[in-house]
């Protein structure tokens, strides 16, 4: 059994608001580099599928060579391989294609999670477009998967609740955290152990983008203007809340 | 008449040949004892550098002053007096009782003049006194016993010796007192010839004599061999302990080698301990040392405030293992908990409290360092900061700064190789809380007024402290080696800490790593930049309490140069508990990423600080600062607490040149 997990490597998702600036509509490239936050859920699925079901798990991902570096802590967390192919687009369509081009070289794959979406982009967009590149099922926002008789059950978190769903054969699943899948942190003989675990680099294949393309990317500054309302006197404090809002015509 | 050794005893000499099996069942007690301890590994070199006088493993001065004296038995005045007493008491009653075999064996005049007045008569007996008073208040606190000798497990078997001590020296009395009733007054005794005053002459007194004489004799080869076997051992244990311990304050971890990791073999050595065979030879004897007095447990901010960790508890389980030939049990673990072992704040209270010398801490950390690196077990908390610190270089989680925003508005140099003196080093604790960021523009201030040549890093990262204080040991070594890296790029041969914990970590473990460079922490400097009339200051006067940091104050023992810089700028008052008995903030050991259980340690100290009446609470570490300041919230909303660089950049005598002072005050 082979299961593929797909992972991007982005700048640090967390950096403070105050600090954050775009270069060429992207982040500075002073950021700390490391694998998105859904993508991490989606490894540790794997892992835990990989150590209940004796499968292989390999990692595919498209981005920047030197990312290799990050992409270790899924081989610490468990994975066996990584193949990396490198290229630099952010369009979804060269990005899925690229990623099929490494899954088709991987020979026979059971199941491919991918995080429900990229920190650097969040768009949700490139599982489904792979899933329709390899002829795949597609189900988003899955958040648990068992093996079940030649295929799969698998739970979708939705906005209001749980569903279960039967996959009979192979799909593309994309991952959303649930506290089941919170990423383990590697312990230290897994961190060496992952140095020496294989990572295929493979170049890029040219191929045509989406009919999409960016005008502008604005990330609005948060300003916070604080304003203190007395309240020793809780009705007049309430009072004057609803005045000022009003003014202000937040209300 | 002259006092006849064996005086009324037949086969008097009975009694030195059987002192001979008296001694072989010791020597086979104290056999059993190195025998357990010698299950342990060695220990891991701290690549120190002591001028300590050394014999061997054993470091000479220890040895004799905590080991052989007892020193610390004294901060507890009223029980040190008695053991004081009763230990002094028994050595001159045995140097007494090896004079006399001396005098039948060699004929040694033990027996005539001054000295059988003022020594074999007069100080015998007045040891006798002070043991016996000695053991009588051990004993009735024995049986009326402080929370602190029972929590966990009181050690059984101090009544019986105690009992026993009293037999030997009451039988001792009645003795001397039967002959001198016999023979006549010896000059000096005064407790023997009172006793003697009123004892019968005659058949009963001789055989009464005889009787006792027996009976002390036996009681006392009965007792020596069965110290090994007895909370006595610590008559061996205690002062070989404190020889064996580098006498350097703190933890002691010394640094792990991976390089052993990055080979091909499977054979990598399990990481930190979660069995007894795990620990050092040091750490067993700890265990078996450890008198379960609970000096520690008082002392603990953990044990305290109602976590689960109490290091005599700690102890108390280890020696339980030991002592059942538990080796290689890893329930070790679940019987002490994970939460006791990340509750630990590394303050080292329970070390300097400790009377013989058990180094707590490092046993905790061993363990801490099994379950994240091996297991990768840990708190959620600390689980983020971690991987923040290992992401970001910093584990400030959901900070709302970036690495450069504390010297936003301000000039500040950065660090030039060959020409600037001093690294000023950020770190990551004065950098990600707006807090604290003050205390770093403060001391940019007072290094640009003072005229001292300085500069920063471009890029500000964590020490890697953190992760060591957590357990992960091999995140640390990597961020070290890459600060150590950069230092040796740029030619840093003198840093200025502002975070005592960078200061340990710099001066304990980076050499360890291979860096060779100066620390002075800030402290120190601004009480140098005093001293030699660079900075001048205004004394406002007013009460200042000041808070030592444990990684200032216990373990690095920079004492008076805060409190000299405190009093220069306004009235030093002291907490209850202060210098090396201060009690910790609750944020080491990685206890800032914490959710506390129970009572919170740093409200504990910041109303501590607060009854003391000051209106300002000063410190030297950025972690003491967050957790006092978050402390005292509960009791005011005065921001009370400061900084020694924001006291001394407020009193400057011609103000912060090039920053502006809205920047520096709070
Ligand atoms: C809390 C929250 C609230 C939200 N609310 C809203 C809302 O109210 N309205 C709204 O419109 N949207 C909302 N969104 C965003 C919305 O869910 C996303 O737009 C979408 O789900 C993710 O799109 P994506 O294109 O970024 O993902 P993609 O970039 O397509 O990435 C998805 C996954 O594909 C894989 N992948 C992508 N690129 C690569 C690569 N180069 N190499 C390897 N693998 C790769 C990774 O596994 C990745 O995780 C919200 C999101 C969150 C987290
Ligand atoms: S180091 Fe401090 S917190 Fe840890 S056990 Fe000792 S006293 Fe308690
Ligand atoms: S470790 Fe030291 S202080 Fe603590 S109980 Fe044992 S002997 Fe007492």
């Amino acid at each position: 059994m082979h299961i593929i997990v797909l992972a991007k490597v982005v700048p640090d998702y967390e950096v403070p608001s105050a600090d954050f600036e775009l270069v060429g509509n992207r982040a500075h490239p002073r950021y700390t580099r490391m694998i998105g936050l859904y993508d991490e859920n989606a490894i540790e699925l794997g892992v835990q599928l990989k150590e209940k079901l004796g499968a292989d798990l390999t990692v595919a991902s498209y981005g920047l060579g030197d990312d290799v570096q990050f992409l270790r802590k899924a081989l610490a967390m468990g994975a066996d391989k990584v193949v990396l192919v490198e290229g630099t687009s952010d369009d979804p369509y060269v990005i899925a294609a690229n990623l099929k081009e490494a899954i088709d070289r991987q020979g026979a794959v059971d199941l491919v999670l991918a995080g429900r979406q990229s920190s650097d982009m969040d768009r949700g967009v490139v599982p489904g477009v792979l899933a329709g590149m390899l002829d795949l099922p597609f189900v988003p926002q899955a958040c648990g998967v068992e093996s079940a008789d030649g295929g799969w059950k698998i739970a979708q978190i939705t906005e209001t609740g749980k569903r279960l769903l039967k996959l009979s054969g192979t799909g593309v699943l994309s991952i959303t955290s649930v506290p089941e899948n919170v990423p383990r942190i590697p312990a230290v003989k897994a961190i060496f152990a992952a140095k020496k675990k294989p990572v295929e680099k493979l170049a890029e294949i040219g191929t045509g983008k989406m009919n999409v393309s960016e005008l502008s990317v604005a990330i609005p500054k948060v300003e916070s203007n604080c304003e203190l309302i007395p309240a020793e006197d809780m009705d007049e404090a309430v009072r004057v809340l609803l005045r000022r809002l009003k003014e202000e015509r937040y209300l | 008449m002259e006092r006849i050794p064996y005086w009324n005893i037949g086969y008097g000499l009975l009694i030195d040949l059987l002192s001979l099996p008296a001694l072989a069942v010791f020597g086979y007690g104290i056999y059993g004892h190195w025998k357990r301890i010698r299950q342990g590994k060695a220990s891991v070199k701290l690549g120190l550098t002591l001028d300590a006088l050394k014999l061997g493993p054993l470091h000479i001065r220890s040895f004799l002053t905590r080991g052989i004296v007892g020193t610390r038995i004294y901060r507890k005045l009223c029980t040190g007096i008695a053991h004081g007493l009763l230990f002094w008491g028994m050595v001159l009653l045995s140097a007494g009782t090896i004079l006399v075999f001396a005098n039948v064996l060699f004929r040694l005049p033990v027996f005539k003049g001054e000295f059988n007045h003022w020594f074999m008569g007069a100080a015998l007996d007045a040891a006798g006194v002070a043991a016996l008073a000695g053991v009588v208040y051990l004993l009735i606190r024995r049986l009326f016993p402080p929370e602190r000798l029972t929590c966990f497990r009181a050690n059984s078997g101090f009544i019986q010796v105690e009992i026993g001590i009293i037999a030997i020296v009451v039988t001792g009395f009645f003795i001397e007192g039967a002959r001198i009733a016999q023979n006549g007054a010896d000059p000096g005794s005064f407790v023997g010839n009172w006793l003697g005053s009123m004892l019968s002459v005659g058949r009963g007194g001789l055989e009464l004599h005889r009787y006792l004489w027996w009976t002390h004799g036996l009681l006392a080869l009965a007792t020596i061999a069965y110290i090994p076997f007895s909370p006595l051992v610590h008559l061996v244990l205690a002062p070989a302990n404190a020889g064996l311990d580098v006498p350097v304050p703190g933890p002691k971890m010394g640094v792990i080698d991976f390089e052993s990791f990055e080979g091909d073999g499977d054979e990598t050595p399990s990481l930190g301990a979660s069995k007894l065979a795990d620990f050092s030879r040091k750490n067993l004897l700890d265990a078996s040392t450890c008198l379960k007095c609970g000096r520690c447990h008082e002392v603990c901010p953990a044990a305290q405030t109602g976590k689960k960790l109490s290091p005599k508890g700690v102890m108390v389980t280890l020696a339980e293992y030991l002592q059942h030939g538990r080796m290689d049990d890893e329930s070790l673990l679940e019987a002490i908990s994970t939460d006791a072992i990340y509750s630990c704040t590394t303050c080292a209270a329970c070390m300097e409290a400790c009377p013989v010398s058990v180094n707590q801490p490092n046993a905790i950390l061993q363990m801490r360092q099994h379950l994240l690196m091996e297991r990768s077990e840990m708190p959620e908390i600390m689980g983020q900061a971690n991987r923040s610190l290992e992401a970001r270089h910093h584990p400030f989680i959901g900070t709302g700064f970036g690495p450069n925003d504390w010297r936003k508005g301000i000039d500040v140099p950065f660090y030039e190789k060959g020409t600037t003196e001093y690294l000023l080093w950020i770190g990551c604790s004065v950098a990600y809380e707006e807090r604290t960021q003050s205390i770093a523009r403060a001391m940019v201030a007072i290094l640009k007024h003072a005229g001292v040549s300085f500069g920063i890093l471009e890029e500000n990262r964590c020490t890697g402290d953190p992760a060591k204080q957590m357990g992960n040991e091999f995140l640390f070594t990597e961020i070290a080696g890459q600060n150590i890296e950069e230092f040796n790029d740029l030619g840093v041969t003198k840093v200025i800490t502002m975070c005592p914990h960078c200061f340990n970590s710099f001066t304990r473990h980076y050499p360890l790593l291979g860096a060779k460079f100066d620390v002075v922490p800030h402290a120190v400097l601004l009480r140098g930049l005093i001293e030699a009339g660079k900075i001048t200051l205004t004394n406002s006067g007013q009460a200042i309490c000041y808070h030592d940091p444990c990684y200032l104050g216990r373990h690095n023992q920079v004492l008076s140069e805060p409190r000299s810089v405190v009093s220069s700028v306004g009235q030093l008052v002291e907490m209850p508990r202060h210098g090396c008995e201060s009690f910790c903030c609750g944020a080491g050991g990685g206890n800032y990423w914490t959710e506390e259980e129970g009572t919170r340690i740093n409200q504990t100290r910041a109303k501590e600080a607060l009854d003391t009446g000051a209106k300002t609470i000063a410190t030297a570490c950025p972690f003491c600062m967050l957790m006092l300041t978050d402390g005292l919230k509960k009791f005011t909303e005065e921001q009370m607490v400061k900084d020694i660089a924001e006291l001394v950049c407020s009193r400057m005598e011609s103000g912060a040149q090039g920053v502006p002072q809205t920047l520096v005050s709070t």
